[in-house]
């Protein structure tokens, strides 16, 4: 990054998305889509409806932990309340299809659309907020908008909004439905992936990671922090907001208390922080081994009934062993593998 | 070099899918259906809430459930006419009380572990998104802990509720409370804003107005409220002579004792969840008088003689064999979850006796068919499309805490009048 020109146009443009140094090698963006679509194509081998519903969760988490990680990673903002954005697509999603009779692809577009909007209305409000004070108003809006859609009648209030099954008819029943829904999942994981590399190796995303660095230094040179800042927040929201839309309308239902769970935002940095953080492969492997564990406990016949101890334990041991998570101890520990693990 | 790098990284990731892969698979379980000789082992499978919020009443339900079974095998299973045995095992897992992964684990109960019987998660929520994934693979899910109306309005075929729906979990409160002073016209309704409360007292509202009530105040309050004083202003501001609503346990207490503290003069409380609950005695005398509705109570007086006189069949142990086997069992007193969990099992034990057979199509017919007299209730689903399973036999009791001679406090029946162990304490002291 010395080398480069330091100045940055003081405005988002489509342009900071070129790639912003020459010569990266190809598995920076092979190894993460491989991994990807690894996980994705794998029930498709087996047949097995078991093996898609346990992708599911896990490809749900990768998208989380992806987007997560371009303003948790790359721009070095804690945003403890992420879960907002896939709740928030959820309803908008689910309200489109369940009571204005919408397709799926609407309430998918909708969905990712209500959140980049929400992202961006932080984004500007709140964004100018540094470090412990942005990630405690993270957890507000998170609370807030919750608050708000159980008070908002047009989404149910507190009772929410219930879905027809007859709907699932017009995809072609329950069992097409399923495996479609499945099919958009991998593919928003994989776009997500393409977005997290786009953005990590663009004069954007240069301009993010020196925020992430010393943001005032960043100001000086000529980044404009708060756009910048918020324009990450919105990259990171959208995603979200269609895997929400996607999600609760497998789920046939959808309640203020189920759509907002912090739990969840927590999980996200856990697997962003697994993975190692500001690295494009580090969350997809972060989500992946991290979900794929808890299924593993939660169904395992002599695990089951231990199974948060044992994750927990599991948790403890790996961040206290490799701290800068999977991929940050890879390129310390073997220099070679810089060049392909990004 | 380079490329020999690389493909050294790509082979690393590869196995690591394929580890990752194999770690999600799990082990296999032994499940699904056995049979050794002329006896069939049939599997239920079933997610419990071992963590999370739902934790008590979840396991209360699974004991219940593993009651019946234990029960059931002991006594050696069921005969049927062709002379197979049926007993039945169970595999389950932890739900975490949240939805993320409620599909998921009922897909590996329906496909990888064959279960052939389902029984709901506890709580509406888990059981919405249980149900579609019951409907798809066509097995009977029977729902216990579950009293949501909507799940049953969704157009399924496959999953039969054992509760009594939240939309009439109140309206029996309406129709003491009209027996009892028929000059009394002015209700306020004080709910919890979460979805179980509203749309308890939402049906309530509309059940009262019908019966010629004035719905003087309708509010709700937050689930985590600890200070019921500006909601005690409003009512006595409105004027209203009884007060209907409530939540759960934590805010139900606080606002009951509160309500007695300020000495709210009202003539009948009854709020949900949290009376019927044996903790609520702790609240001493402001619980005296408070009436809640409560799925079933030991003293229900649900009997033989009782299903004679309705002129239906009556099916299974009485309320005390149910409790005294349970309290042997567990050495604690079972709750109405316990009671709906074993419920659950003894309805598909009947349709199962009444289908005799286990084809999944014939035990839903007799299910549809159904029309019984339990320790829990008078069981009968609604077999119209548009709310198919939806439990229209099954009433609340209601229970109101009274004083004995001595002055000790005591949970009475007063509703049904049929089922009622005291006179209704009216108006409340």
């Amino acid at each position: 990054m010395s080398q480069r020109k330091p100045s940055l146009p003081p405005a988002f443009r489509l342009a900071d998305f070129r790639p912003a140094l020459p010569g990266r090698h190809w598995a920076n963006w092979a190894l993460p889509l491989l991994v990807v679509l690894g996980l994705g194509i794998f029930p498709l081998l087996t047949g097995k409806d078991v093996h898609r519903e346990t992708m599911f969760t896990l490809l749900r988490a990768v998208v989380m932990a992806v987007s997560l990680n371009i303003i948790l990673g790359y721009t070095g903002y804690v945003s403890f309340g992420h879960v907002v954005f896939f709740g928030l697509g959820g309803y908008v999603g689910f309200y489109l299809v369940a009571v204005q009779g919408r397709t799926l692809w609407e309430a998918l577009l909708a969905g990712g659309l209500a959140a980049g909007l929400l992202a961006w209305l932080i984004g500007i409000g709140i964004l100018r907020l540094r470090g412990a004070y942005f990630a405690l108003v993270t957890i507000g809006v998170n609370e807030a908008v919750k608050a708000f859609i159980q008070n908002f009648d047009p989404f149910g209030g507190p009772l929410g909004l219930t879905m027809n099954f007859s709907v699932y008819q017009a995809y072609g029943g329950p069992r097409a439905m399923l495996q479609m829904t499945y099919y958009i999942l991998v593919a928003l994981a994989v776009a997500a992936v393409l977005l997290a590399y786009a953005v990590r190796t663009s004069k954007f995303g240069l301009g993010l990671l020196s925020i992430r660095e010393d943001e005032d230094a960043a100001e000086v040179m000529g980044v404009v922090t708060p756009l910048a800042k918020t324009w990450a927040f919105v990259l990171s929201a959208i995603l979200p907001g269609m895997v929400g839309a996607l999600f609760f309308f497998r789920n046939g239902s959808v309640e203020p208390h189920e759509a907002f769970p912090l739990h969840l935002s927590i999980e996200a940095i856990v697997m962003v922080m697994l993975g190692g953080q500001g690295t494009v492969l580090g969350p997809v492997l972060g989500a992946a081994g991290y979900q794929a564990m808890r299924a593993f406990l939660l169904t395992n016949r002599y695990l089951k009934d231990i199974q948060l101890t044992v994750s927990g334990a599991l948790l403890l041991l790996i961040v206290l062993f490799i701290p800068a998570g999977l991929i940050g101890w890879l390129r310390r520990r073997f220099p070679a593998s810089r060049r392909v693990l990004l | 070099m380079k490329r020999g790098k690389g493909t050294l990284w790509l082979g690393l990731a590869l196995l690591l899918v394929l580890a990752l892969a194999l770690a999600a698979c799990g082990g296999k379980a032994e499940t699904g259906q056995q049979t050794e000789g002329n006896e069939v082992v049939l599997t239920i499978g079933y997610t419990e809430s071992q963590t999370g919020k739902y934790n008590v009443s979840s396991s209360r339900q699974v004991k219940g459930l593993q009651l019946w079974v234990k029960q059931i095998n002991e006594a050696g299973g069921i005969e049927l006419s062709d002379g197979t045995v049926i007993k039945f095992k169970t595999v389950s897992y932890d739900d975490e009380s949240s939805k993320d992964r409620v599909q998921e684990l009922y897909t590996r109960l329906a496909t990888e572990d064959n279960a052939d019987f389902l029984i709901s998660p506890y709580s509406s929520g888990l059981t919405a998104a249980a149900a579609v994934i019951a409907e798809q693979y066509g097995k009977v899910m029977i729902t216990t802990g579950a009293a949501s109306d909507s799940i049953y309005k969704k157009g399924y075929t496959q999953v039969f509720q054992i509760y009594t729906p939240a939309s009439r979990y109140l309206t029996g409160a309406v129709d003491i409370l009209q027996k009892a002073d028929p000059e009394l016209k002015k209700i306020a309704f004080v709910y919890e804003d979460s979805k179980f409360a509203t749309s308890v007292v939402t049906a309530a509202k509309d059940y009262a107005e019908s019966k010629g009530y004035e719905v003087v105040l309708f509010e709700g309050y937050a689930p985590d409220t600890t200070d019921f004083g500006p909601f005690i202003n409003k009512i006595v501001g409105s004027g209203a002579e009884a007060i209907l609503g409530g939540g759960h346990f934590q805010d139900g207490s606080t606002f009951a004792r509160q309500l007695h503290e300020e000495g709210v003069p009202v003539k009948f409380v009854a709020l949900l969840v949290a009376p019927p609950e044996p903790d609520f005695a702790e609240l001493g005398d402001a619980a005296v008088g408070i009436v809640g509705p409560s799925q079933w109570e030991p003293q229900a007086q649900y009997t033989p003689e009782a299903a004679q006189k309705l002129g239906i069949e009556w099916f299974g142990p009485t309320s005390k064999e149910f409790v005294d086997a349970y309290v042997a069992e567990y050495g604690e007193e079972p709750s109405y979850h316990s009671a709906g969990g074993y419920a659950a099992g003894l309805i598909l034990e009947k349709a199962i006796r009444a289908a005799d057979s286990t084809d999944p199509a014939k035990v839903k017919e007799a299910l549809d068919a159904m029309d019984v007299l339990i320790f829990f209730g008078r069981i009968k689903f609604e077999t119209a499309p548009e709310a198919h399973g939806l439990q229209i036999g099954h009433e609340m009791v209601y229970v109101q805490w009274q004083k004995d001679d001595q002055g000790n406090l005591k949970k009475e029946v007063v509703w049904p009048e049929a089922g009622a162990t005291a006179e209704l304490l009216y108006p409340k002291p």
